[in-house]
């Protein structure tokens, strides 16, 4: 791949939060391409989170730069909020806005902060909830969903945003194991499309199903990363080694 | 029996009947609803300001010194009497002015219960799980937008019990309008009572009105909250 292809790149990001004696990012270096379907994998506190957060300064950085699109955006001086737009975030806890019916939380972005009109945000909202299978969910409201629902509306929601980046915290993990499934067809489908993502999670089959490339990362830092068929059945360092044979 | 109900309705007559003094309970009934519906209005506005304000300040470390005034004002106004305060707007600070003493009363109460919705308010816009935050920034949404659309809806729909008794706790303060000659509620019942030498019938009166307001309005502070707890939404 060549370095006019890559759409984020991360230089030494540190994060050290307040109180905590160790940083939680300890010098993390990446280059992520456009169409790329990067996955973060770990042990529980090695930093993915913190990782994932720091890319759209949910988390502000204590160290390094992350360019976006060419853009620094840990510098004071870049307007964040413009780059968020192309950088779609899904939460572990979905966190849908409750007090808006499930066409309200798909389109309030859009409208007030790309200018669209109600009919075009709308349209857009529901030929994606088509794709999802869930238009005929646009008038409930969030706590009405299953979790597997809500966590697809979640993925609509940013991609309503139509993001250069979808980035993914733990999609899976605070879903009934039923409801797992729609939500990486989901997933799945949007790699298919050659959807820029940042993955992380411990579906270790499905990293090894989608990812183009996987990372392992302890104690804050980048230990490993290869290709999904290299990263699972080749792990060269012992930490990984140890990681894959816990959770595999 | 008959010589004491009698007594009882000459008494009634004496304080209600005669000279129409029905009507000064009437116009001060009248009175104290406009000071509390004014003044919860003014309080409710300066209450949601403080207390953005204030979270503001918890959440992102800015406005350092605009909380350091909003804490002062919630210090001075909830450790003092609102009688106290109304004495101080009204000879103090408005003395040398003529100004409507209706306008006295709504600010002084209004900015009396200001305090207390501002804490009310904080507490809501503090209860609402920070991921709602984030998805809103993640979006792109700037912080005032987050507030605005996400934060303060919900925060808003959390409080409105708790904004209904303070209104209940605020038309029950107005009581002691009278020391700045407002004839109020209150006052009215005074008014009679230094007419007739009768303490306890216009009095009673006074008071059974207070309760049937503030019953009614509990019962519709009460199905507010049924209502806001059984929806969806
Ligand atoms: N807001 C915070 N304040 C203080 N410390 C934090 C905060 N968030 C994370 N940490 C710490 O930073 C380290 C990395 O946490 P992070 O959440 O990134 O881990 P993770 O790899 O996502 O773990 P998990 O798999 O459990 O989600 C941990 O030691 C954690 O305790
Ligand atoms: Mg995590």
């Amino acid at each position: 791949m060549t370095t006019d292809n890559v759409l984020i790149s991360v230089k030494d990001l540190k994060k050290k939060f307040d109180g905590m004696e160790n940083h939680a990012l300890n010098g993390v270096s990446i280059d992520i391409h456009h169409g790329e379907v990067v996955f973060v994998v770990g042990p529980s506190g090695s930093g993915k989170s913190t990782f994932l957060r720091c890319l759209n300064l949910l988390e502000e950085p204590t160290g390094g730069t992350i360019l976006f699109e060419g853009v620094d955006i840990t510098d004071p001086k870049t307007d964040i909020n413009i780059h968020r737009r192309k950088m779609g975030m899904v939460f572990q806890q979905f966190n849908l806005f409750p007090h808006m019916n499930i066409m309200k939380n798909l389109t309030i972005a859009p409208m007030k902060l790309l200018g669209k009109s109600k009919d075009e945000a709308e349209k857009t909202a529901m030929e994606l909830l088509e794709r999802v299978g869930l238009a005929n969910r646009a008038d409930a409201y969030p706590n009405q969903l299953s979790g597997g629902q809500k966590q697809r509306i979640a993925i609509v929601r940013a991609l309503c945003m139509k993001p250069d980046v979808m980035l993914f915290d733990e999609p899976t993990s605070a879903l009934d194991p039923e409801m797992v499934g729609e939500v990486l067809n989901v997933m799945r489908e949007l790699a298919e499309e050659n959807m820029t993502m940042v993955v992380v999670t411990h579906e270790m089959a499905f990293a090894k199903e989608v990812a183009s490339r996987v990372i392992f990362m302890d104690n804050g830092s980048i230990v490993e990363e290869n290709s999904p068929e290299e990263f699972f059945s080749n792990p060269k360092s012992e930490r990984l080694k140890s990681f894959l044979s816990k959770v595999i | 029996m008959t010589e004491w109900f009698s007594e009882f309705a000459d008494r009634f007559y004496r304080n209600f009947i005669k000279e129409d003094r029905w009507q000064y309970i009437t116009d001060g009934l009248l009175v104290t609803i406009q000071i509390t519906v004014f003044a919860v209005i003014l309080g409710v506005v300066i209450g949601f300001l403080v207390a953005i304000i204030r979270s503001t300040h918890d959440k992102t470390g800015k406005l350092k010194i605009a909380n350091v005034i909003c804490r002062l004002y919630l210090t001075v106004i909830r450790g003092t009497p609102v009688v106290v305060q109304l004495l101080i707007i009204y000879y103090g600070i408005f003395a040398s002015v003529t100004i409507d003493k209706m306008i006295v009363a709504v600010i002084a109460f209004g900015i009396n219960s200001g305090a207390y919705v501002a804490e009310i308010v904080r507490s809501g816009i503090m209860s609402i799980d920070k991921g709602q935050f984030e998805a809103g920034r993640s979006l792109g949404f700037n912080y005032a937008q987050t507030m605005i659309y996400i934060i303060i809806p919900q925060a808003f729909k959390n409080v409105l019990p708790a904004l209904g008794n303070e209104l209940i706790v605020l038309l029950k303060e107005t009581s002691v309008s009278g020391y700045i000659a407002m004839e109020d509620l209150t006052k009215g019942g005074d008014i009679i009572r230094s007419r007739t030498y009768d303490a306890m019938m216009p009095l009673l009166a006074v008071a059974a009105i207070y309760l049937t307001v503030v019953i009614i309005l509990e019962f519709l502070v009460g199905k507010l909250e049924r209502r806001l707890r059984n929806s969806d939404h």
